[in-house]
């Protein structure tokens, strides 16, 4: 119960002289201050209270190494088993040092308040540290004082490290001055949230986690490897060097190339000795379901005039580049906007003509464009989502790729008496909570951006539309997770707008056909693209496509080809996860 | 063990009893309380107003509370009470009445929670949280914007009482308890000899006893923990491990009694202290330390990881970048330690002389 003694970093071997096996220590302020009581007469303390005291300190004594306690100290959460099993591995069978690597929307952050919870009830922890991604400090700060009762503290000062347990974004923590007075503190508990941007161990994140002086450690992503196994050797040899050998020994044991492991049985074992990850499709955590509504549209014959265009356009240029991807993102980028909005063209059209020489024979050609532009007076896709949100008459969130297209949108509603609010990466935290609050409260509708994806959870939720689509699979799920998540009560609808006959339209039929992703709650897709992966991105894959097809039909066909892999690696992920259950 | 909300009940009530805080309202489920000031100094954490108390001379302003024991049945009663048009009245101090089965005040105390934001009403909306309408002190939320999460601002004034649930697990039931020691734990305590005795020829003969009540943890990367309450006759030496049973049902007073003598300590208190520890050592010494094994096998294992992965790193032939190296290697061997390896820390809780008739 009341702290009364703290273990710290041991300063020298400890010498045991005692009867005990163990090291004994006796703690003898009490005398002092009984004989100085003594003296002066007083003051003294009163019985009745002094009976209450031990009274608070049986109910509160932990009478057993291994049971958790943390449950009778919470009343208003009620965690899933999955969450209470994990909590129950990072104890007693992994003494306090794990990676947490459930799948996004399963609850790590539920977890990990268990663990820190269990570790302050039992008196091992003290001083905490809790690093977390700019936007999620708040968040945090919020989950521990409310759910778990744990008097978590934001770092805005200097002098707010003081405090036992405190909640930072990593960007603060690892610079100067504050780098200095964290490494002179030792910490009973580090905890660290999105932990994957640990997996270079050049980098200064790396550097500082590894330097800082730590007890108990946990690691929290939802993607622990993402596409390389030397990254997860990295994380785990932050936690506990050697668990997996040296970095030679694990290259010859699991390592055939970087993305492709062997011994996977072996490694599996090795890797559940320090990571616990739970799969949406595992034990009873009963999930809403997803329901997908795609939306056709035909673009108006303006829009179709410059989709056009611009295809054409950034077709030649690729030609004259030689085939060269990475001069080209900029184009693709312009190729993926003409889906979005006519003001994200705009902007991304501006940026270039600024950039080239004033004599670029381009400079006429996107002139042109911009005039083709100017022809283009509605939007097709913003007036479908208008009657969709009228119709449905509930929150919804619509994510766009592009800030241009948000921007227009946020416009566009509010001339039509919708309330709205924005969201998007570029925002400070206190924006951030804001602009959720409000979305809680009055606003019918968020318009968030991509960067906005990551660490927002919008439970309340349950119509999402995807103005337009990431080519990114990854970041598909990502959007959908923030609202379909534990929770969620309803149903959720998710709303795909694409626009016939444009690149979209196959985009999405590869994700929803072949993948099968939005209805996918089983999880694996990380394990799918992994697979996927192992050359080269799906992104780029698909850029690649785009630009060098010279008819619909090659187009169609180069699509339908990482379909058929794609597809069959879905299946294949599928039987695997239905042999193993 | 956990409490009901019963035992949370009385502890707290023990509590405020005590510290001679006036009950304004009590019920089965609840109590609303002024604090005393001395129980406000130990609860509301206003050092800086009661630092302004003291040098002014101001007479103080104490906060006061409705502590819920049972938040489920009382938010249920509460709202029977509110929708009975009989207990609309208007809110205030004045006005309040006990109307059937709970007072009136409850109602639009529990009103009250509902409309705040920064509440501890567990499981409730979370703080920060803008509620669509109602009256929230919007400075509350503007604050837990910035901080995240804000403690409960305290509300002066009539009417002004904040609502709190008290369970077990709360943050207000734990600070009670460290309060309650702050002021319990350094006793010297007399038993009470009765009227009777005052009017006996002959003075009564006490024993003084030193008492401790120890608390045992004993830690790895895992913990237990004991508690210890032993006293020693320092006439005597002798020693009473279950020090409380002795106590029984002895009434105790912090004043001397008429007509009683203090026999002469044989032993210092330092003496005493030395004799209590050792009597808990040897009790200590005949637990079974299976544990601690367990736990050094843990640290062997660990350690053996650390020292193979390091062998191989520490063969770098820079001398700079070894020694970066060595560096690690021994701070994580020191972290290793302070993780698995067992130790037992005894404290003291409260203690305390205690002079007690000598049979």
């Amino acid at each position: 119960m009341t702290q009364l003694f703290r273990n710290p970093l041991p300063e020298e071997d400890p010498t045991n002289d005692s009867v005990l096996p163990v090291p004994l220590s006796f703690e003898r302020k009490w005398l002092d201050e009984l004989e100085s009581s003594l003296e002066k007469g007083g003051p003294w303390g009163n019985w009745r209270l002094s009976r209450l005291a031990i009274q608070g300190e049986k109910s509160g004594l932990v009478t057993s190494f291994d049971e958790l306690q943390c449950m009778k100290h919470l009343s208003g959460l009620s965690p899933l088993p999955h969450q209470l099993d994990t909590a129950h591995k990072v104890l007693f069978q992994m003494s306090g040092r794990a990676i947490l690597a459930d799948e996004v929307g399963l609850g790590k952050t539920i977890e990990a308040g268990l663990v820190l919870k269990e570790y302050l009830v039992r008196g091992l922890v003290t001083r905490v540290l809790i690093l977390v991604p700019a936007s999620l400090v708040l968040q945090w700060v919020r989950e521990l004082n409310t759910k778990f009762g744990i008097s978590a503290v934001a770092q805005k000062k200097a002098y707010s490290w003081d405090n036992s347990i405190v909640v930072a974004s990593m960007d603060t923590a690892k610079r100067d001055p504050h780098k200095e007075i964290l490494l002179n503190h030792e910490y009973d508990m580090l905890i660290i949230d999105e932990a994957h941007k640990l997996k270079n161990k050049k980098s200064t994140n790396y550097l500082f986690v590894q330097q800082l002086r730590k007890k108990y450690c946990l690691l929290l992503t939802a993607t622990p490897v993402q596409n390389d196994l030397g990254e997860l050797f990295n994380l785990i040899t932050l936690l506990k060097p050697g668990q997996l050998g040296n970095q030679g020994d694990f290259a010859t044991n699991f390592v055939v190339d970087k993305r492709q492991p062997k011994n996977e049985v072996q490694l599996r074992g090795e890797l559940s000795k320090v990571m616990i990850r739970n799969r949406r499709g595992e034990g009873p955590v009963n999930f809403t379901k997803r329901k997908v509504r795609n939306i056709p549209l035909t673009l108006s014959p303006e829009e179709k005039v410059l989709y056009d265009g611009v295809t054409a356009f950034v077709k030649d240029q690729y030609q004259e580049a030689g085939g060269n991807l990475s001069s080209m993102l900029s184009l693709v980028t312009l190729q993926r906007e003409v889906c979005s909005s006519r003001d994200a063209v705009f902007i991304t059209l501006v940026n270039l003509i600024k950039k080239l020489p004033a004599d670029s024979p381009k400079r006429e050609r996107m002139m042109e464009l911009l005039q083709t532009l100017r022809t283009v007076k509605t939007n097709t896709k913003a007036e479908k989502t208008m009657e969709l949100i009228r119709g449905m008459n509930e929150k919804v969130i619509v994510f766009t790729e592009y800030r241009a297209t948000q921007e227009y949108l946020l416009q566009y509603f509010r001339d039509h008496g919708l309330q709205c609010v924005t969201y998007s990466g570029g925002m400070n935290r206190g924006k951030k909570d804001w602009m959720m609050d409000l979305f809680r409260g009055r606003a019918q509708v968020m318009i968030a951006t991509e960067a906005g994806g990551e660490g927002i959870n919008l439970q309340f939720c349950h119509h999402m539309i995807n103005f337009d689509l990431p080519w990114n699979p990854m970041r598909v799920e990502q959007r959908i997770g923030r609202v379909h998540r534990l929770g969620q009560e309803n149903d959720v609808v998710i709303y795909n707008l694409s626009t016939e006959g444009t690149i979209e339209e196959h985009i999405l039929h590869l994700l929803h056909e072949k993948i099968n992703m939005f209805e996918m709650v089983i999880g694996g897709l990380d394990v799918i693209l992994e697979r996927f992966e192992k050359k080269e991105s799906l992104e780029k894959s698909l850029y690649k496509i785009m630009l060098e097809a010279r008819s619909d039909e090659e187009l169609r066909s180069g699509l339908d080809h990482i379909g058929e892999s794609l597809s069959e690696l879905t299946h294949g992920v599928r039987d695997e996860s239905e042999a193993g259950a | 063990m956990t409490l009901t909300p019963q035992e949370v009940r009385k502890q707290v009530m023990d509590y405020l009893e005590a510290t001679e805080c006036s009950i304004i309202e009590v019920s089965p489920l609840h109590v609303t309380v002024k604090l005393s000031p001395r129980a406000d100094r130990m609860l509301t954490d206003r050092p800086y107003y009661w630092g302004f108390v003291e040098r002014t001379g101001t007479p103080p302003e104490t906060l006061s509370f409705t502590f819920v024991f049972d938040p489920e049945k009382y938010d249920h009663l509460a709202a029977a009470a509110q929708a009975a048009p009989t207990s609309r009245q208007p809110r205030g101090a004045g006005d309040r009445t006990a109307a059937a089965g709970l007072p009136a005040g409850a109602g639009a105390a529990g009103m009250e929670a509902g409309a705040d934001t920064g509440g501890t009403t567990t499981g409730g909306p979370l703080a920060g949280t803008a509620p669509p309408e109602g009256s929230a002190d919007p400075q509350d939320s503007i604050l837990a914007r910035f901080f995240g999460f804000v403690p409960p601002l305290p509300r002066i004034g009539p009417g002004m009482i904040r609502r709190e649930d008290v369970t077990y697990g709360s943050k207000r039931l734990g600070q009670i308890w460290s309060a309650a020691r702050e002021e319990g734990k350094c006793l010297q305590l007399f038993e009470d000899p009765g009227s009777r005795q005052r009017m006996t020829l002959f003075s009564a003969a006490y024993e003084p006893w030193l008492a401790v009540c120890y608390k045992v943890e004993m830690s790895c990367d895992l913990k237990r923990e004991e508690l210890h309450f032993i006293g020693v006759s320092l006439t005597s030496g002798l020693i009473v491990p279950d020090f409380e049973a002795k106590l029984g049902s002895r009434e105790l007073t912090p004043r001397l009694p008429e007509n009683i003598h203090i026999e002469p300590s044989g032993l210092s208190l330092a003496a005493g202290a030395d004799k209590l520890e050792g009597y808990l050592t040897s009790k200590l010494a005949l637990l079974d330390y299976t544990w601690a094994e367990e736990a050094r096998e843990r640290l062997r294992l660990e350690l053996s990881i650390v020292d193979i992965y390091y062998e191989e790193l520490l063969k770098e032939q820079d001398e700079e970048k070894r020694l970066a190296i060595l560096e690690q290697y021994n701070r994580r061997r020191k972290e290793t330690a302070w993780q698995y390896e067992p130790q037992i820390a005894v404290s003291a809780v409260t203690y305390g002389l205690f002079h007690l008739r000598s049979t």
